[in-house]
């Protein structure tokens, strides 16, 4: 049997439980006026930190615009890198160009990527068998292996009885079951890492959870790291344990996902909660508290904290001159904000 | 004003129903039916709808992706495509029976004018070549009994209400930010000062912050104008910000009208029970359930209730058709509920 196993990967074993290593990440997108005059950056990602151990799961919540799935395209090497350092499995990814190309034929092995649109990722006019055997054959698994790799892939979706699903269009298939597809093809090359961009949120209520479950499960039994990204902080707890938020192309707070409910340390942080509701009668009789203000330009953010001009807790000539350290006041609880600059309780709320 | 007199005219031509005016439900619609011809059959979108909703209340429309809930808004506000199959009910609007109004009538009588509505995704319809200030204030315009200065003096009224800045008017569509377009279409809805506003999915294309926002604004209008608002979404958390009652809908039918009290708490409905349950929160602690199962298609739709199939609590009753049972204060399409 020929399969692609890399020899680096018995290197690895070896090695300690971090799948992913991201150190001062940047991605950054040139702007550029008549094709060739550099007016300006996009800092989409900027200076973004975080290990991933093996069989993890995080997720990274964020509003629209934080650069949250730019950071998912650095990841899988979709986006390329400006700065920064990435370690997948031990392996340094962003070194010359040469070097590059040879890393990214390995990363795809190893990672799958699991898109918000199941309609739109999925080719119309292909059925279910040609769109799962389609990553096989640029992958160049042997045909023997294929078939079966597409019925276990469907069979973990619970996609059965597969003969049924395998010659249907991703039309005559319902939302749900579109995602599981989707989930489906990022198996097929038995991954190291899933990655995950806001797989529920064209789903509804009640498919949602059904989807999750099985996202976790295949997790669990496959030990695979995940990386979901949302928007909706509600449902962080039921995706993983870790969660990170992000703002303006940082990760302002890194905790587990009871600690950014119940003990939240970043300004941004407790605003966003304080803006989603929890299905009550009573929602109707309170207004929300809110900032006022956007999301700031990434081609020109803010002098120091990036979420100063709307912080209810700005330190006057702190906070708008220098940009904030990572601080962890709390062990395993990392905060990038002044207000815990002495690692004392946090004085607010 | 202009529009009282206006509203002094019809009542002298108007039928006997219009003395109900004033203290009744504001809305009121009664078996109403919208089917649609399609190559495969005929889609049953709305089958037997029937609800009332208070002055000054709001109800929000439940349910999932192609239940009916937006087919039902539209058959209100006769916004209706060219396939229709069936048509037909009661629609009480302040006690006028509106349905027996001709198009023509409708159109100049009901349309905008009594009730308005804020489509899915209308912030990317704003008119790029047009100043948003017009683009509001053009209801008004082309109802030619308002003058151009008191046109915009209203308009710049409604955008105080929806909170936004004055000099806005003067701005185009793709000057503003999402939240701040969204705004605008609510103005644009409010500026006939309409008895009821429906509101399409308001903020499903928001951010958490922006939805926030606009909530907070419908909010203040609703108590401030005692403006009766219609607000369908599939977003059952968003929805508890606005709603005093709720329409769940399943596969074109209402399974369930309950008080918002009621209904977040425990639902009667094995399905809006579900529904419920499959929504994450926040604070509270709680295992999350879902539905096995697909909705019913609304071609052939099956015999006898129609969540039989998926429903953990179906009994040999489910095979027949459930009426609406009124159970205290709400209504409720299961036979579980027969003893009221």
């Amino acid at each position: 049997m020929k399969t692609k196993t890399m020899p680096s990967l018995m290197v690895e074993e070896t090695e300690d439980r971090t799948l992913l290593a991201v150190k001062d990440l940047r991605t950054w997108f040139e702007l550029k006026r008549w094709g060739f005059i550099s007016v300006g950056f996009v800092r989409a990602v900027d200076g973004v930190s975080f290990d991933l151990k093996r069989g993890e799961a995080v997720t990274i919540v964020g509003e629209s615009g934080s650069g949250k799935t730019t950071l998912l395209r650095t990841i899988l090497g979709l986006a390329r890198p400006t700065g920064g350092e990435m370690f997948f499995a031990g392996r340094r990814l962003n070194g010359d160009r040469g070097q590059m190309e040879r890393d990214l034929t390995w990363l795809r092995w190893q990672t799958g990527f699991v898109q918000q649109d199941p309609y739109g990722a999925l080719a119309p006019f292909m059925n279910i068998r040609r769109i799962l055997m389609e990553p096989l054959i640029i992958n160049k698994v042997n045909k023997a292996e294929r078939e079966q790799r597409i019925r276990e892939s469907l069979e973990e979706v619970r996609l059965i009885p597969v003969d049924e699903f395998l010659p249907k269009f991703p039309h005559m298939l319902s939302g749900g079951q579109q995602q599981r597809v989707v989930v489906a093809r990022a198996l097929l090359l038995h991954p190291m890492l899933i990655a995950a961009d806001e797989p529920v949120s064209m789903l509804d209520a009640s498919v949602r959870v059904e989807i999750l479950e099985l996202m976790s499960r295949i997790q669990k039994t496959h030990q695979l790291g995940v990386i979901y990204i949302t928007h909706d902080l509600s449902s962080v707890r039921y995706f993983s344990e870790r969660a990170f938020v992000m703002y303006a192309g940082k990760l302002v707070e890194k905790a587990e996902c009871k600690e950014i409910v119940h003990n939240t340390l970043h300004p941004y942080t407790q605003v966003l909660l304080r803006a989603i509701p929890d299905p009550e009668p009573e929602n109707v009789a309170q207004m929300r508290d809110i900032p006022a203000g956007e999301p700031p330009s990434l081609i020109h953010p803010p002098s120091g904290c990036r979420f100063h001009p709307r912080c209810p807790h700005i330190i006057e000539g702190l906070c708008d001159v220098d940009e904030p350290p990572e601080f962890e006041p709390i062990p395993g609880h990392f905060v990038e904000c002044w207000l815990y600059k002495d690692n004392g309780s946090p004085g607010t709320e | 004003m202009t529009r009282s007199t206006s509203r002094g005219a019809q009542l002298a031509t108007d039928t006997v129903e219009d003395l109900t005016r004033g203290d009744g439900p504001i809305l009121k619609v009664e078996e109403l039916f919208l089917y649609f011809r399609a190559s495969y059959g005929v889609v049953q979108a709305v089958a037997d709808a029937s609800f009332e909703l208070g002055r000054g209340r709001t109800v929000a429309l439940l349910g999932e992706s192609g239940c009916g809930k937006t087919s039902l808004a539209r058959a209100i506000l006769r916004l209706l495509p060219r396939n229709v199959e069936t048509y037909r009910g009661r629609v009480f609007l302040d006690g006028r029976d509106i349905m027996k109004f001709s198009d023509e009538r409708f159109r100049r009588e009901v349309r905008w004018r009594e009730i308005s509505m804020v489509s899915q995704a209308a912030m990317n319809a704003l008119n790029p070549v047009l100043k948003v200030g017009f683009q509001v204030a053009e209801p008004l315009l082309l109802n030619h009994k308002t003058g151009k200065q008191e046109a915009y003096d209203r308009a710049r009224d409604v955008f105080r209400v929806v909170g936004v800045p004055q000099d806005f008017m003067n701005r185009y569509a793709f000057e503003l930010s999402g939240g701040m377009r969204q705004r605008v279409i609510i103005a644009m809805a409010l500026i006939t000062s309409p008895s009821l506003v429906i509101l399409d999915e308001p903020t499903s294309a928001l951010d958490v912050l922006t939805q926030a926002g606009i909530m907070n604004a419908l909010k203040k209008i609703k108590h401030e104008l005692g403006q009766s608002f219609m607000l369908i979404t599939h977003d059952i958390a968003t929805s508890s910000e606005l709603a005093d009652e709720v329409v769940c809908m399943y596969a074109g039918q209402i399974v369930e009208h309950s008080k918002a009290e009621r209904f977040y708490r425990e639902p009667l409905h094995p399905y809006a029970e579900k529904l419920m349950a499959s929504v994450p929160t926040l604070r509270e602690d709680k295992r999350l359930d879902f539905i096995p199962g697909q909705p019913p298609s609304l071609f052939d739709p099956p015999a006898g209730c129609r969540f039989a199939e998926r429903c953990h609590k179906r009994f040999e009753r489910c095979a027949e058709d459930p009426p609406l049972f009124v159970h205290g204060d709400e209504t409720v399409r299961c036979w579980l509920y027969e003893k009221g």
